[in-house]
């Protein structure tokens, strides 16, 4: 009902227009908001809008124990939240002067290609979704949802494992895990010709998606495009090959990059890049059991833990792009500084923003989703 | 109010609720239950992800546990949804537009308050730039505590809230009239005292024939002193225009 | 190539003298810099030397010596490897040039320590607020605000008392460790 001291306002005619998208919209993904303005259908520029997710962390983490933020840290990025933890531990073992017994970095590995290939089953399907292909979402979570149970059993939780401890990890491998690991991956390879027909060769996709939202190496180099965006137009760049952590430099893959810059070609990188992940997976499972020793190395008491002083950059290849961690610390129970780099930042705001200028407003949501830009990586 | 809407069904049906009688007329008794039945089968939520317990709402809609075997459907817009889901916590800015989205929703409407967070602020007690409790802003018709809760759980809990519907229990809509001071003087506390909505509450209340003595008092007060005439939102761009550039 | 090039910005920057340079390992590599130098510094490592990816600016708050500490992370794909560049200014007035003309994802991280910290970048393309736009408190991220002084002035706690603990209570039982009495 209109209230009673309602008045009806006259604007000029104009055909331009400005609209509000999100942060309450279908086609966000996330709570995440955008103001753009529209010549008809055209969108001539565009604005994010942040901070529905800000929470603080980076305030949060000065307040907390060293180990009390291993819980904090996955809430920053949901879908993808194993990278957090990892990233963060090698910074405090990198500070500490840890040495991580080589199981536990295989574990740490193989944790990490599962959340690679559960976030990008996440992030096609909700890219199929917005082009109206309900299908293909319901079959990525569904198939996302089997290694959500593989983390289950592995870790004791669903989504936030909190897995990761400075030193190692919490749990030995559970007995038969890596069957029906080996399985799960038989299970999802024989599903890929499946998604390909449905989605990936799938004219209706094919068509939405060519040249919408594309950019050249030179400008997702200049704008700070990390990860499958920036593989998607052509330049071989893997944190995991060029800068390694862990044990990724005794892993045999390949980096899968496609020439053409638009949401069609990071949409294949991912697609190739669910390969390389069972690919690394199945390495994993081949050597694991023949690596014995602890699972982590001693640590002093967590709850009195004055970790050296020092500052240090750590950088892990997450699902979304280059994820890093900047600590300092100045020998307290408590660290000095923490500073989330998530690769989000550059995709949700400039890059989004300048992709979106003259594309169509029904893309919009379009290109949001082939970036796969995750709000709360960058409110954090 | 005009005297037209006096006969309108719905206030005698929130009347006869109010007073406990039943009705005289069989028919209508089965009437009643027939829509409470309907209302409870045929929930449409809001698709709005709030916070990070979102992420466990896509497994529970899809093939794997089938929201919607229930009659639970997402809905793109707040017009026509019944639930509001407040999946997690809840930052500052984005408790406004909550509260906003919820005013607008139609009544009846529910709220489920998902993850530790809506609680008691959960993980974030400490944060500067989330709300806490949020049954203070809000009413809150069922919580689902766990960080974050399953999938199973969320269905539960959303089952729970069907058993209220068809058995009447499910009445915290009619609290924000019957107490809208209370919630706006937790809101203005927050905000800042010019805090409003262009939903009128307090002509929704007389409509809806919820007043009490608790939906008018001092922070409405505050709300008509600060109250400026409704009119069409303004946004402004401040973005340089790229086509000149 | 890309040892050599590595050698030969090792001799560089050992070179200048207000700089103090600090190989940590293959990959990893510390410079301390003046803040009037850094902006010449990082047009070098861009321009001569490939370091054209801005992985991060993080800023540090120094409260006790009065400075802000900015962090500057480049990443260069041809020889793999990472500079820190380290510089300090002045806390107050806090104010600092943008390197938006050199890196242009720093219009992100400048607006974000904007608002986080209340340091202002001079030539920066926008430093509107981004996150905290309905945030009328001091920039949050300053050591000398409190946030949890803030949390309890002004939000309302629930009290959790459940029939189990006043059962324990009633018995002479109850709470004896809280958590503030740790911390």
């Amino acid at each position: 009902m209109r209230p009673e001291n309602y008045q009806a306002k006259n604007h000029p005619p104009s055909h331009e227009f400005e609209l509000n998208f999100g942060p309450n919209h279908p086609g966000i993904e996330g709570n995440y908001a955008f103001k753009v303005k529209l010549n008809g259908d055209t969108v001539l520029s565009a604005r994010a809008d942040g901070g529905y997710l800000h929470r603080g962390f980076e305030k949060l983490m000065e307040g907390r124990l060293w180990i009390q933020n291993i819980a904090l840290v996955p809430r920053i990025c949901v879908p993808d939240p194993v990278p957090m933890e990892v990233c963060y531990s090698l910074a405090i073992e990198e500070l500490g002067g840890l040495e991580v017994p080589e199981r536990a970095q295989w574990i740490r590995v193989m944790q990490l290609e599962m959340s690679r290939l559960a976030a990008h089953l996440f992030a096609f399907g909700g890219h199929a979704a917005t082009t109206g292909m309900y299908t293909t979402m319901f079959w990525g979570v569904a198939d996302r949802d089997l290694i959500l149970d593989r983390f289950e059993e592995l870790t004791g939780g669903r989504v936030y494992s909190i897995y990761n401890i400075p030193g190692g990890v919490r749990r030995e491998v559970p007995d038969g895990f890596l069957e029906r690991m080996s399985s799960l991956l038989d299970y999802l390879e024989s599903r890929l010709p499946d998604y390909d027909n449905l989605f990936f060769r799938n004219q209706v996709f094919i068509k939405r998606a060519r040249d919408v939202g594309a950019m050249t190496q030179e400008q997702a180099l200049k704008w700070g495009v990390t990860g499958p965006n920036l593989r998607a137009t052509g330049l071989a760049f893997d944190v995991r090959r060029d800068d390694p952590y862990l044990v990724y430099d005794q892993l045999d893959f390949e980096i899968p990059t496609e020439p053409g810059g638009d949401a069609l070609s990071r949409n294949l990188v991912r697609r190739s890049e669910l390969k390389q992940s069972i690919r690394i997976l199945r390495q994993v499972i081949e050597r694991l059991p023949s690596i014995r020793g602890p699972i982590r190395c001693p640590i002093p008491n967590p709850l009195a833990w004055n970790v050296p002083a020092g500052e240090s950059y750590t950088r892990v290849e997450s699902s979304k792009g280059e994820l890093a961690y900047y600590v300092v610390s100045t020998g307290g129970d408590k660290p000095y500084r923490v500073h989330v780099r998530g690769p989000s930042s550059m995709h949700a705001v400039q890059v989004l923003e300048n992709l979106a200028v003259g594309s169509r407003l029904e893309d919009v949501a379009q290109i949001m989703f082939s970036l796969d830009a995750c709000p709360p990586e960058v409110d954090r | 109010m005009s005297n037209e809407l006096e006969n309108i069904p719905i206030r005698q049906e929130l009347e006869v609720l109010q007073s406990g009688q039943k009705r005289t007329n069989p028919l209508a008794n089965v009437f009643d239950g027939l829509v409470k039945f309907c209302r409870s089968r045929s929930m449409f939520m809001l698709h709005y992800c709030t916070g990070c317990g979102a992420i466990e709402l896509p497994p529970a809609m899809t093939s794997r546990f089938d929201m919607e075997r229930l009659g639970i459907q997402p809905m793109v817009t707040p017009r026509q949804a019944d639930i509001l889901l407040i999946t997690g916590y809840v930052s500052i800015k984005t408790l406004k537009r909550i509260i906003l989205t919820y005013e607008q929703m139609g009544s009846p409407k529910y709220v489920i308050g998902i993850c530790s967070c809506t609680v008691n602020g959960g993980m974030y007690w400490q944060s500067y730039a989330t709300a806490k409790v949020l049954r203070d802003y809000l009413p809150v018709d069922v919580y689902i505590a766990g960080c974050m809760p399953r999938p199973e759980a969320v269905i539960s809990g959303l089952r729970e809230l069907m058993e209220d519907i068809s058995s009447g229990r499910a009445e915290s809509w009619k609290k924000y009239y019957q107490h809208y001071d209370y919630y706006l003087g937790n809101q203005q506390k927050l905000f800042g005292e010019d805090w409003q909505t262009p939903t009128d509450i307090i002509a929704e209340a007389r409509h809806y024939d919820l007043m009490t003595e608790h939906t008018l008092g001092e922070h409405t007060a505050l709300l008509e002193k600060h109250q400026k005439p409704l009119e069409a939102l303004e946004m402004r761009l401040s973005v340089k225009d790229k086509q000149k550039v | 190539m890309s040892k050599e090039l590595n050698i030969w910005l090792d001799n560089l920057l050992s070179d200048i003298e207000s700089v103090q340079f600090q190989r940590r390992n293959s990959r990893r590599v510390r410079v301390d810099v003046g803040s009037e130098a850094l902006p010449a510094l990082l047009e070098l490592l861009q321009g001569r030397a490939s370091y054209v990816h801005l992985s991060a600016i993080t800023c540090v708050d120094w409260i006790e010596d009065g400075q802000f500490e900015l962090v500057y992370h480049v990443w260069s794909y041809e020889t793999r490897s990472l500079v820190s560049v380290h510089t300090r200014i002045p806390r107050d007035p806090g104010v600092y040039l943008s390197i938006y003309d050199l890196y242009q994802p720093a219009a992100f991280f400048e607006r974000d320590i904007h608002e986080m910290y209340g340091l202002y970048f001079e030539g920066s393309p926008d430093m509107e607020k981004f996150i905290l736009t309905e945030w009328n408190g001091p920039p949050p991220m300053r050591k000398d605000f409190d946030g949890e002084a803030f949390v309890n002035e002004h939000f309302h706690w629930e009290q959790y008392h459940p029939q189990w603990l006043k059962d324990l209570e009633e018995e002479g039982g109850g709470i004896t460790v809280r958590p503030e009495d740790v911390r």
